[in-house]
């Protein structure tokens, strides 16, 4: 019965990351109530950027979202059993083998996984039990994680690189109402724009002064996907996560702490690849009681509109050598 | 027999000071005890009070609790409490006591009638006042006892009252009843020794032994 | 055969049964044994001076103690914070219950609740999609929960945060919490804040106590817990794409509990109240993975901060203060921290913009919901100083003595923080600080507490510790001259009440003086209002309890003024216990004082109304004026004295108690009379006239009977036989009347038994009337008693024995006592050798004995019969001689007595051998 046969890949880590310099681990796991024959088990690594351009956000990349070619990283396959014979019940077949040639140097290559909106860098690995021609090939696939490997990687702590800003009625690019840009106000503050990624972004944030009553301030962080394509360059701009800080009037001259944890899950050190980029920016939107703000539904909330004032600043994500050891 | 038993007895029985007093009327007859009297009852020396009734108010009530906290009292017609007892008995040491004000007893203060009420109660040791002189005669079943008015009040059949009280420390099987009359300014203190009656010695006896 | 009564010689049996008494030289109560002990107590003194390792035992051993009193072990301190905490709680919930809550849940507020509690989806919502559910609630038509429904919500969310918890689906339970704190966002109608803190609190704790003990599970799972748990955090950090499709299917670690909510929060742009609370509410959880949090607790300092609302930010502090404490690291720098917050936050809303400071209704709401709030963060605070037994320090940061140091630095407190400060403060450094807390309390006038309950607190807490004289008196001195600024008599009087104790220990007559002169001047005259006269009375009343004597407190200054400046229930109170005090030392004497006393008696019997109510209040004034009375003493004006009875009978004639005093005060008034002397006879007669004239309006019958009876005694003394004939004739006529029942109440039957043999026996000494018949009223009494309504069948059988008894008394040739008057002639001599006046006593002691016989039969309980019949037989045979017939009537007696109580029943026993059968 070919339906009771699974077949699955076991890595060694339970959390499937790994670096590129290390080897892969882990075993195929053959569950099966009859004997199977089978020609060579092999196993392939498969790992690739995948560039995308999703959604009608520019009408004109649609017509090239065909061209763009998904650029490889790695594509090898070994064989970790010659043809044979697997008894009936549980087989284990167990693997390793190196992503990276011996002496093969360009470490750079191996981009850490990272799921994006247009960019997918995705590493995969594929079992595959073929049975000759009657039967259908037994196959596995799993997805395992790949985190940089190289060597010089800075220690952790990384310096605070902070940014002191002020934002008042006179640093913002966009109309403001009237009673606003009258009134006046003054935001003051310092954020570290780099950042390990296993830390939370940190800063602090004091409004100094505002004639009109705030009515929430927050932190948005901002992912900037770019690709080249042909000889444009297709940005992609999506807020991955916001974070409110304060609510409602705040007191003046009081402190408030900014701290962001970051998803990992949507985020990647910086990368500034040839064909394409993944940087990330900080959005600080101070929106001021108005009936207009009720009024508009909310959409974007990094617009820029009538009763809010903005701060953005770049943020660079970085990998440390701590965060590296301590796997 | 003593020989034998007293050890015995007096090791598990504690020595134990009884208070016995009555007829104080106050605040009509008399406004207060006498100061020498109250100088002498200091909070901690006794055990037991026992009280013969007519004290009349609350006050005198509160202040013998202050003495001590066991305070037996029986009814005189005269007392505001309606809630004291006609008559009360209890059991002190190998003694029992039988505790009545006396206004009921026909004549007053007679030995006979106060033996039958002596009967009637089953006691040892009967204290009755309400004549407002202290006596304390024994007869076939025991020991009766009129402590007096501790205030001097006067009475119908007496108008010249010394103050007096009572005091009975009993020490097992025996018993000494010490008397605090107050007698032109100094108080006079007399003592009358006594034993219980010799059946119920024997009672004891036949309850050590078994 | 004729009975025949038992020959008696008292006075041979006295002296044959008296036991002899002896001069004790040593008693219990001896002045050697007190000496003796006094003796102990000097040698001790004396050793003092001597090495006694016992003794400095001793002393090491208080020291100890006292050094265990002021610094708290963790553990009490927490156990006295959750049972703080609890009671918070319920103050909360009691000062602004549900049913208030849910009469103001109307309209959009309702919807809203029901849109939040409606969510039950555990998909994940974006922040678009949030808000459109929010719209479309808004939409919905007004709608007004009761309380079971809103209960029925709260519940059932709870329940749902459980369910999902132990079903393993965490994120849905984390999920539903976050909703829960959604509540705590509306602070538009502020009387539900507190309720809405307590429900979703308890909510919180509860879920941050299921991830404390999974992460504990968890914890003791691995060995090395800590280890494990740091590595952990950086792999869930990891897997947050595995997280977002299946997080309960994980591997479950345990740092994803602490991280899990932050990141929901963050990721959904979700609030910051959710955020706040939920990460307070997981925080005790850091304990798993770092050893010292400083940076988590600053953090989450400051992003209170965040939150706008004064009021909700409050309660959010509230919250964190209650999250540190369970957390361990309550430490005294956060909690100071986060007051000085708390008094920013609460600076802009006492002044306006044009820099006034006036309450208006809304502001006084405001601060009376955050009063409890501020209370219990003020507890942690000095809790946990005392912990870390730095309360100076403490208060060095709170801006305490540093006034000396910078003289520019503004020392002033928010008045309502400095009120719960000084709640406080330990009481030994209330005295130490005193001063410089006057300071504050004077720079503090805003609006957030009344000033002038802080200054009343000072005097408070001042006089429960042990104050030093040193400054006291200048101290008072200014908050007099501080309290008499406002010019109202309540906030003086508010003020004062809290230091007239210390004035009054501390024996400041100056002082005493001045604050009376400020009463008497703000009260100007003018009527006072129901809570002046309340401060008025405490005020009074502790001077009252202060002096010892009547007319020291009359003697002071404006007294007598300041009394007359009250009235209603408050002068009632004041007036009694004026009446207390001035009974409860002995006999009253001086004219003024009585003059003064019968005034404030008079005030109080108008005042209470004794006709119609019976209550508790009404007895204990009659009580006061009855002792009042009692307690008057003319001394040698006998005649001034009776007319004061007399006055006092028709000014009180209400209060029933009032004529028993007034009947005996007369009376000893007459024994008193005849003591001084026979020229005072006319004086006794109208002492009795008096007491017999008031007798008839005393309504117990026990205590009608007895006065009667009394006062005959009296007469008696003084000579007055037909006085004391006509008064044993009315009470034997009263006796005859008295019916069963007093009106509503039934007499005390037992006590008029014990007063009928009283009369008896008194009729031992009454002599006869020869011109009357002599046996008429004993007569009468055999006749009262057979035919009363009252008298059950054992009274009746107690009162026959003492007809017997009399009987036998009577006949005597020697009566055991005389009237004391040796003018009174008893009937031993009146009818000596009337062999006429014997036959007829034995005659009428056939008639009573037979009657008596009946009677027992007629008992109808087997025990009482026998006891009856014992008591009988024991009568007789004292009474008569034992010839055939009595001995007949005795055994009969017996043989009922022992078919009711058996043959061995120690009565009978008892009995029998004094019959010698």
């Amino acid at each position: 019965m070919a339906t009771a046969t699974t077949v699955n890949i076991k890595l060694s880590r339970s959390n499937r990351i790994y670096r590129s310099s290390e080897p892969v681990e882990g075993k195929i796991v053959i569950t099966s109530a009859t004997s199977i024959s089978h020609q060579a088990i092999r196993l392939s690594v498969n790992g690739s950027v995948n560039l995308q351009v999703r959604g009608g956000s520019a009408g004109v990349i649609e017509s090239f979202y065909g061209v763009i070619k998904p650029i490889q990283i790695v594509k090898k396959t070994i064989e970790v059993r010659s043809s044979g014979k697997i008894a009936s019940g549980t087989t284990e077949i167990p693997f390793s083998f190196n992503l990276r040639e011996p002496g093969e140097s360009i470490v750079e290559k191996f981009y850490e996984t990272f799921h994006g909106t247009n960019i997918n860098i995705q590493y995969l690995l594929t079992a595959e039990i073929p049975r000759g021609y009657l039967h259908k090939p037994l196959s596995a696939t799993v997805e395992f994680i790949i985190e940089s490997g190289r060597v010089d990687l800075p220690e952790r702590p990384i310096p605070p690189e902070l940014v002191i800003f002020y934002i008042t009625q006179d640093t913002q690019r966009h109309p403001l109402l009237p009673e606003i840009k009258t009134g006046g106000f003054r935001v003051t503050g310092k954020l570290a724009t780099q950042c390990s990624l296993q830390d939370p972004l940190s800063g602090e944030l004091t409004v100094e002064a505002s004639s009109v009553p705030i009515s929430s301030i927050d932190i948005h962080l901002l992912r900037v996907e770019s690709i080249i394509v042909g000889e444009r360059i297709v940005t992609e701009t999506s807020l991955i996560q916001s974070t409110q800080i304060a609510d409602g009037d705040v007191c003046r001259n009081m402190t408030l702490p900014i701290y962001v944890l970051l998803p990992r899950l949507l985020m990647c050190p910086s990368v500034f690849a040839g064909p394409f980029s993944v940087e990330f920016k900080v959005c600080l939107t101070i929106s001021f009681k108005s009936k207009l703000a009720k009024a508009q539904p909310k959409s974007d909330p990094t617009a820029p509109r009538l009763w809010m004032a903005l701060e953005r600043l770049p943020l660079e994500l970085v990998r440390t050598k701590r965060d590296q050891f301590s796997c | 027999l003593r020989y034998l038993f007293e050890p015995l007895i007096c090791g598990s029985l504690k020595m134990v000071l009884v208070l016995a007093l009555g007829d104080l009327h106050v605040p009509h007859r008399a406004a207060d005890l006498p100061p020498k009297f109250k100088a002498m009852l200091v909070p901690g020396k006794i055990q037991h009070i026992i009280c013969t009734g007519n004290l009349c108010i609350k006050e005198i009530h509160d202040y013998l609790k202050t003495i001590c906290p066991d305070l037996h009292i029986v009814r005189g017609e005269f007392d505001e409490d309606a809630r004291y007892p006609e008559t009360k008995t209890l059991t002190i040491g190998q003694f029992k006591l039988g505790l009545c004000h006396g206004h009921q007893v026909i004549p007053w203060g007679d030995l006979d009638s106060l033996a039958m009420l002596q009967r009637q109660l089953g006691v040892d040791i009967l204290v009755t006042g309400h004549t407002h002189q202290f006596t304390a005669y024994k007869h076939e079943l025991g020991v009766v006892i009129n402590p007096g008015s501790a205030t001097g009040a006067y009475s119908s059949i007496n108008q010249d009252v010394n103050p007096s009280f009572v005091l009975m420390d009993i020490d097992g099987l025996r018993a000494v009843v010490y008397v605090y009359e107050l007698i032109d300014g100094e108080v006079k203190v007399d003592k009358i020794e006594f034993k219980p009656p010799y059946q119920q010695l024997c009672s004891l006896v036949h309850l050590i032994k078994t | 055969m004729e009975f025949e009564f038992r020959r008696r010689d008292y006075g041979a049996t006295i002296d044959s049964q008296l036991l002899p008494r002896s001069q004790a030289h040593k008693h219990p109560l001896s002045s050697t044994l007190v000496s003796r002990q006094q003796q102990a107590k000097t040698v001790r003194g004396s050793e003092i001076d001597f090495f006694d390792p016992l003794r400095g035992l001793d002393v090491n051993a208080s020291a100890e103690e006292e050094v265990e009193d002021t610094s708290i072990s963790t553990e009490a301190a927490t156990q006295d914070l959750i049972k703080e905490w609890k009671l918070l709680k319920r103050i909360l919930m009691q000062r602004f219950p549900i049913s208030f809550f849910l009469w103001v849940i109307t309209g959009h507020k309702a919807r809203k609740i029901i849109s939040l509690t409606s969510v039950e989806a555990p998909s994940v919502l974006s922040h678009s999609e949030e808000t459109g559910s929010e719209q479309i609630s808004l939409e919905e038509t007004a709608k007004i929960m009761n309380q079971q429904e809103y209960m029925a919500k709260v519940h059932e969310l709870r329940d749902g945060i459980t369910c999902a918890w132990q079903a393993e689906d965490r994120v849905t339970s984390l999920k539903l919490s976050i909703k829960v704190t959604k509540l705590l966002m509306d602070t538009t109608v502020l009387q539900f804040y507190p309720t809405v803190f307590v429900i979703v609190t308890d909510m919180l704790d509860m879920l941050g106590d299921m991830v404390w003990e999974r992460i504990k599970q968890k914890a003791e799972l691995d060995i090395d817990g800590t280890v494990i748990c740091s590595l952990l955090m950086i792999s869930v950090l990891k897997q947050e794409r595995l997280a977002i499709t299946g997080f309960a299917k994980l591997p479950l670690s345990i740092i994803i509990f602490i991280i899990l909510p932050t990141f929901l929060c963050l990721s959904f742009g979700l609030s910051l109240y959710a955020h706040s609370y939920l990460e307070l509410a997981i925080l005790p959880c850091w304990r798993f993975l770092i050893n010292q949090p400083m940076e988590v607790l600053d953090r989450l300092l400051m992003m209170v901060r965040g939150l706008a609302d004064p009021l909700a930010s409050l309660y959010c502090r509230l919250y964190m203060v209650h999250r540190m404490q369970k957390f361990g690291f309550c430490n005294s720098g956060y909690l100071i921290k986060c007051i000085k917050d708390i008094e920013d936050v609460l600076a802009p809303i006492l002044v306006d913009k044009e820099g006034y400071s006036y309450i208006t209704d809304d502001k006084k709401l405001f601060f009376s919901l955050i009063e409890p709030a501020i209370e219990y963060i003020m507890k942690c605070l000095f809790l946990t100083g005392r912990q870390e037994k730095n309360v100076l320090g403490m208060l060095e940061e709170l801006g305490f003595g540093r006034k000396k140091l910078h003289s520019s630095y503004n020392p002033s407190h928010m008045s309502i923080l400095l009120h719960y400060l000084l709640k406080e403060l330990p009481s030994e450094l209330v005295s130490s600080l005193a001063m410089e807390i006057l300071d504050m309390i004077k720079c503090s006038n805003d609006c957030s507490f009344s000033q002038v309950l802080n200054y009343k607190l000072l005097g408070t807490r001042l006089s429960e510790g042990k104050s030093q004289d040193g400054f006291l008196s200048s101290l008072i001195n200014e908050v007099i001259q501080a309290a008499s600024q406002y010019q109202s008599l309540y906030d003086y009087l508010r003020i004062i009440d809290a230091y007239v104790d210390l004035t009054l220990q501390n024996k400041m007559e100056n002082h005493l003086d001045a604050l009376l002169d400020d009463i008497v001047r703000l009260s100007c005259d003018k009527f006072l209002t129901e809570e002046e006269q309340a401060s008025l009375q405490s005020i009074i009343l502790k001077l009252l309890s202060h002096f010892e004597n009547l007319q020291e407190v009359l003697s002071l200054n404006h007294f007598i003024e300041i009394l007359d400046l009250m009235s209603g229930t408050s002068k009632s109170s004041v007036n009694m216990h004026l009446l207390n005090m001035g009974t409860r030392n002995g006999c009253i004497s001086d004219s003024t004082t009585v003059q003064l006393l019968f005034e404030v008696s008079q005030a109080l019997y108008d005042a209470t109304d004794f006709v119609t109510i019976k209550d508790d209040d009404n007895r204990q004034t009659s009580h006061l004026i009855s002792r009042f009375v009692e307690m008057v003493d003319y001394g040698a004006e006998m005649e001034r004295h009776l007319m004061f009875l007399a006055e006092c009978r028709e000014a009180f004639n209400g209060i029933h108690e009032l004529k028993e005093t007034l009947v005996r005060s007369s009376n000893t008034l007459a024994v008193k009379a005849l003591k001084a002397g026979k020229k005072h006879i006319n004086f006794v007669k109208s002492c009795l006239a008096f007491s017999e004239v008031t007798i008839p309006s005393v309504s117990t019958p026990t205590k009608h009977l007895n006065l009667y009876l009394e006062t005959a005694e009296v007469a008696l003394l003084g000579g007055l036989i037909s006085h004391s004939d006509g008064l044993v004739m009315s009470a034997v006529e009263y006796l005859e009347n008295v019916a069963g029942t007093d009106g509503l109440r039934s007499i005390d039957v037992d006590s008029m038994a014990s007063v009928v043999c009283k009369l008896c026996s008194l009729l031992v000494m009454v002599p006869g009337n020869p011109e009357k018949d002599v046996m008429e009223i004993l007569q009468s009494i055999f006749s009262a008693t057979c035919s009363s309504s009252w008298a059950m069948q054992r009274l009746k059988v107690k009162l026959f024995c003492a007809i017997i008894s009399l009987s036998s008394t009577l006949s005597q040739d020697n009566l055991p006592y005389h009237c004391a008057n040796p003018e009174i002639i008893g009937n031993d001599l009146l009818f000596f050798g009337d062999s006429s006046y014997k036959q007829e006593l034995v005659s009428f002691t056939q008639l009573v004995l037979g009657e008596l016989l009946n009677a027992i039969e007629k008992e109808s309980s087997q025990i009482v019969r026998g006891n009856l019949a014992l008591e009988a037989c024991n009568c007789i045979s004292s009474a008569l001689v034992m010839n055939e017939k009595v001995s007949q009537v005795c055994l009969r007696l017996l043989e009922t007595a022992k078919g009711c109580l058996g043959a061995n029943d120690r009565y009978m026993e008892s009995t029998k051998k004094y019959l010698q059968l």
